[in-house]
């Protein structure tokens, strides 16, 4: 150890755990002594110390951060997307006793997929008298509509997830089964990645068993339920951007190398599942979705749902698409069950569970209403069915008044609530306040159907909670994660590596979701639309605070340039002389006013939504640099915060800056799919229609010769031309060398005709319909006559002035400008979905 | 009875509707006192796709899609139906008592009482309400005749609402037609419902047509039946009972059962997603009963 070093860790305080309550603590055994396995990790963190734990704890929020990992907080209106919280304290749990765990677990997937099979199938266990029947029909997770669907093979349940928490006597204990669309594994994962790489030698060194061969089964699995054998196409449905676990839906599907959809991507045509995409329909096969059960259907489950697909049931029902978990699964969350598990587990195994479930009174018995009224103080109140607006209350946290109220609810309909002791979570090491403190923490498992039997992933999703005696740990009550770790006392043989493998695409790329590549070419014209926008302001703010002064006209002029290439008229259009005279506040305005359609902030919030939507087609790099553009948009009322007084244009820099990247990136490391031809269409067509609006305001009206030049000086340092002018003319501005510059001059990068030209070479490799011979498609067509309109022209035409306006340039950008819609307007009929709204045909919103 | 039925569904819309999927309970299903000869359901425009399954309560479910745009969708629905009466004798003063009838349901481990309580619980339409408690208390004393209770039920439900089409739109909640007194069959056949199952007894809400006789020395018209709705009733150990609270009686040969469900959310005649169609569709629905 060198001597600075020393003195480091001198001067650190040390990050020594003690333990709350050992005896609750799993880093320490009844006797309060620290567990074998745990030593050298607690050790670690000790050495390590609070600074160098902050440094890495940082370095693993920027990781989480750039990967997208986010998790939606419905309560949280102002800023819904939360950075995923991990806590770098892995939870601990040797091989041995997670071998017995996994058998529980293992039996329990194994049991509730019997379960599953009953319900919609004979329910033996209401007619045997096992369960009362009030336990599965007062559910409303049981859906009628589900009754005799089977999927092939041996399982009806697919992914099974368990919550677990130590109970009293030190053993683990079931809490809930999560089983309609199981969310924390993608997590987990995530996890698991970012943990290896900020401390890759703590994690090499603990013999950590890895995840990776829990997703492949996964993927296996979804792959063999197919009905149809050959190229089976597996799709991962997903609310959509505004879901709190959207972020998991696209690591999901990218990982397994499945598509993401959404609902309006799908659609139901002669019996069976389509995915609308460009090169027109595909039929999907397998949708593992993350779309809750009554939510799927609108014809015949929820009607009022936007987020389904019509008639989806009955294509399950004829076997031709297959849903997993299947529709109907959420009725195993219903914790009365778990009242009545033990003699389930009785009647369809032949044997008692392993592995034990927390007590659960089921109100809707008189037997357990009567304990529950008498023991409120000391259980928790459920409702036996999840949704947003429910949630579990602890009696200890209520007033006298409270629980006359609460047990006045749960008797309008008793059946409904459920009661479970409080428990005392297992407590972990946690790093609050510069120190490793206790935290109590709940387990969520996974397991998947495989060969005859489950498959437990190696770990599973840890969550602490907020607070020392927290007793809601859940994400949406702003719990941190860790990962779990399960540690073998010999070193792991497999080679396994649990860093996101290189996604497996199916070959056909062309057939990406509609919805994307449009998500996609509107990125592309957002992005350019800011970025003219920014340049044009920059120009503005530099020419009117510059060393010359310049003419009244002259800033009428570039005033309007904004207002038109911004499209927030009326603006500087017509404006009254006063406006004109002190522009700054309409100025800032078309800057950040998010509500004005057309200012540079409302464009980039529309761009960074398409791109939100569209993360999974993303690389790292990409989310990077549009996280950047987030960062550079909240800094920039700051930036703007002392108005336009002194240099404005330098507060633009660094948006313009992220905005290049992302171009750069665009053309460097993106492969050159359809998806990246959409964005560059979109990015080609803006640009062009920017210029050609810019050009039209600054260059075709009368103005003095003494004005020209400034407008021309404008018009080339807004279209970052100004600098290759110079080098080439040296002389003073002309108009037809300019114009020359920034319309025809394909070597220049931002020109009408390289634009221009780009459109038609992206347009020409566009899916087509197979009969077309050797005749151009109306888009082909289109971008020809743009093309060819500019090639065609006369500088010293265009240049001509008649009574003062030059005419022919007005004429050609007039009718350059409606070609360039309509090429736009022919790419998206052609390409993008144009769906008409739904209704329902009888008028009834029942609610839930 | 032998009788052959007609029921046309149409739907105008204000704009082209460009697709659609619907599901539809049209087709009578089999009952303990009545067969479906034969039926038939034609839709125009063409269909694309169709099937027809059994439903979770033994109903016959009719899906069909239409992938062609249209303004106007037609559903015809032809059946030929053998039905018989409830039961050949019916004295409602005997039979079990309300005490013995809940006791069964609580005690009995009989597969149709198990199966009968799914009919007890609340459902999607039909919810506990104070209301619906103060409307039927005082009718199902202890020592009293499940069945005659039942039918003092009907007849007060029949006494003192008003038959009125205008007053109730499927959408009516139970408390607004329990406060204004007025609605059509629907609405009786769902107070009665949620009556008997507050009360402890389980009870189905049953969709059909019922045969209207013309006036004497009148012709019958055509398309002025109506499709009908009415209750059953479980008294255990005894079956189910149907009894008709719009025409105070129980119900007879003269309905025919299209399908039975928890509530009218169960068995709507005909729903579905359309996509486009513009505002404010224009519904026509004729019915014709007539006696083969």
């Amino acid at each position: 150890m060198t001597q600075t070093q020393t003195q480091n860790s001198q001067l650190n305080a040390t990050l020594a755990y003690r333990a709350d309550n050992p005896r609750q603590d799993e880093a320490f055994t009844d006797a309060g002594e620290l567990k074998p396995h745990w030593v050298n990790l607690l050790e670690s963190f000790e050495n390590m110390g609070p600074e160098t734990y902050r440094d890495r704890a940082s370095k693993a929020q920027r990781i989480l951060r750039d990967d997208g990992a986010t998790y939606n907080i419905y309560s949280d209106q102002k800023g819904p997307s939360h950075t995923w919280g991990l806590d770098l304290v892995p939870s601990l749990i040797t091989s041995e006793e997670w071998s017995k765990i996994e058998a529980g677990l293992i039996e329990r997937s194994e049991l509730f997929n019997l379960l599953l099979k009953d319900i919609y199938g004979p329910r033996d266990l209401i007619r045997l008298g096992v369960i009362p029947p009030e336990a599965l029909f007062c559910h409303r997770g049981f859906l009628r509509a589900c009754q005799g669907i089977h999927i092939p093979g041996d399982h009806e349940l697919i992914l099974h997830a368990v919550d677990l928490m130590r109970d009293e006597n030190g053993e683990m204990c079931a809490l809930t089964d999560r089983t309609q669309s199981p969310s924390g594994a993608g997590y987990a994962l995530e996890n698991r990645t970012v943990m290896s790489r900020v401390l890759p030698s703590l994690f090499r060194d603990s013999q950590v068993h890895r995840l990776a061969s829990f997703f492949q089964k996964l993927r296996i699995k979804l792959l063999t339920l197919s009905p149809n054998q050959d190229q089976p196409r597996v799709v991962v449905l997903t609310p959509g951007a505004h879901n709190e676990t959207y972020f998991e839906h696209a690591y999901f599907a990218n990982y397994l190398g499945f598509h993401l959809v959404q609902s309006g991507d799908l659609v139901v045509r002669n019996g069976y599942v389509w995915m609308k995409s460009l090169d027109g329909l595909s039929r999907v096969d397998v949708i593992l979705r993350r779309v809750d059960d009554w939510f799927c259907d609108p014809v015949e489950l929820r009607s009022d749902s936007q987020l389904g697909v019509a008639n989806l049931l009955e294509v399950v029902r004829a076997g031709r698409v297959v849903i997993a978990n299947p529709l109907g699964s959420g009725i195993l969350e219903n914790p009365i069950f778990i009242k009545y598990l033990p003699k389930i587990a009785k009647e369809l195994l032949g044997r008692e569970l392993r592995l034990n479930s927390v007590k659960n009174y089921w109100c809707g018995s008189v037997r357990d209403m009567e304990y529950v009224y008498h023991h409120l103080e000391s259980l928790v109140i459920k409702p036996i069915y999840r949704s947003a607006s429910t949630h579990s209350i602890s009696g200890n946290s209520l007033t006298a008044e409270q629980k006359k109220e609460l047990l006045k609810t749960i008797q309008i309909n008793p059946m409904q609530w459920v009661a479970q002791p409080i428990l005392n979570a297992g407590t972990l090491p946690t790093f609050v306040n510069n120190n490793l403190e206790s935290r109590p923490s709940i387990l969520r498992s996974f397991s998947v159907a495989a060969n005859e039997s489950y498959s437990l992933m190696p770990g599973g999703l840890t969550r602490v909670g907020v607070e020392q005696a927290s007793f809601v740990i859940s994400n949406q009550s702003g719990s941190q994660s860790k990962d779990t770790w399960i540690i073998d006392s010999e070193p792991q043989t497999s080679t396994d590596s649990d860093e996101a493998s290189t996604p497996v695409r199916e070959a056909d790329l062309i057939s990406l979701p509609s919805r994307v590549v449009e998500n996609l070419f509107w990125m592309g014209r957002y992005a350019e639309r800011a970025e003219a926008s920014l340049r044009l302001m920059r120009t503005v703010f530099v020419m009117l605070n510059g060393e010359e002064p310049i003419s009244e006209n002259c800033k009428r002029l570039l005033l309007q340039a904004v207002t038109e290439v911004t499209s927030t008229q009326p603006g500087f259009i017509d404006a009254s002389d006063e406006l004109i005279a002190s522009p700054e506040q309409e100025l800032l305005l078309v800057l950040k006013d998010s509500d004005r359609i057309g200012s540079v902030r409302s464009n980039l919030n529309a761009m960074l939504y398409c791109a939100d939507v569209s993360k999974e087609l993303l690389s790292s790099d990409m989310l990077r640099v549009i996280n950047d553009i987030r960062d550079a948009l909240g800094e920039l009322d700051n930036a703007l915060a002392i108005g336009l007084i002194s240099a404005p244009e330098e507060a633009l820099d660094p948006l313009v800056t992220a905005l290049m990247a992302l171009a750069g990136l665009a053309q460097e490391s993106m492969v050159r799919d359809f998806g990246w031809r959409f964005m560059e269409i979109g990015r080609r067509l803006e640009r062009a229609m920017q210029t050609t609006s810019i050009i039209k305001t600054l260059i075709v009206p009368e103005v003095p010769e003494s004005d020209q030049n400034v407008l021309i000086q404008s018009l080339l340092l807004s279209l970052e031309a100004l600098i290759s002018y110079r080098r080439r003319y040296r002389a003073r501005m002309g108009v037809q060398s300019s114009l020359d510059l920034v319309m025809m001059d394909t070597s220049n990068p931002r020109s009408l005709l390289y634009q221009l030209e780009q459109i038609s070479l992206h347009i020409k490799t566009l899916p087509k319909a197979t009969e077309s011979r050797h005749e151009l498609s109306p888009e082909e067509r289109s971008a020809l006559e743009a093309e060819t309109l500019v090639k065609l022209s006369l500088l010293k035409e265009l240049s001509t002035r008649e009574n003062g306006v030059r005419i022919h340039l007005k004429h050609s950008l007039e009718l350059l400008a409606d070609t360039l819609s309509s090429i736009n307007n022919l790419v998206s009929d052609k390409y993008f979905d144009h769906r008409e709204t739904s209704q329902q045909l009888v008028n009834s919103t029942w609610g839930e | 009875m032998r009788y052959k039925i007609q029921h046309i569904t149409e739907y105008e819309y204000a704009d082209r509707v460009s697709h659609c999927y619907n599901l539809a309970h049209m087709i009578p299903r089999d009952t303990l006192r009545q067969k479906c000869l034969r039926s038939d359901i034609r839709v125009e425009p063409s269909v694309s796709y169709t099937s027809k399954r059994e439903d979770y309560f033994g109903n016959q479910a009719y899906h069909f899609e239409i992938q062609r745009p249209h303004r106007k969708l037609r559903i015809s629905a032809t059946s030929e139906v053998e039905t018989g009466p409830q039961h050949t004798s019916l004295n409602l003063d005997l039979g079990i008592t309300c005490a013995e009838a809940k006791e069964q349901l609580r005690a009995s481990k009989s597969h149709d009482v198990l199966l009968a309580r799914e009919f007890l619980l609340a459902s999607t339409l039909l919810k506990p309400s104070k209301d619906i408690v103060s409307f039927c208390q005082n009718i199902f004393h202890d020592d009293r005749p499940l069945l005659s209770a039942v039918m003092e039920l009907t007849q007060k439900i029949y006494q003192e609402f008003e038959y009125s089409p205008q007053s109730t739109t499927v959408a009516t909640p139970l408390d607004d037609v329990l406060k204004q007194r007025k609605g059509v069959c629907q609405d009786f056949a769902h107070l009665q419902i949620a009556c008997l199952r507050t009360l402890g007894f389980p009870a189905k809400y049953v969709s059909g047509y019922i045969e209207t006789l013309p006036p004497p020395g009148q012709e019958k018209l055509v398309g002025t039946d109506a499709s009908h709705a009415w209750v059953s009733v479980y008294s255990p150990t005894e079956g189910w009972f149907e009894f008709d609270p719009t025409n105070e009686c129980l119900a007879s040969e003269q309905h025919i059962i299209t399908a039975w469900g928890r509530d009218y959310f169960d068995i709507t005649p005909l729903k579905g997603v359309i996509y486009g169609g513009g505002e404010s569709p224009v519904l026509n629905v004729s019915v014709d009963v007539s006696r083969l």
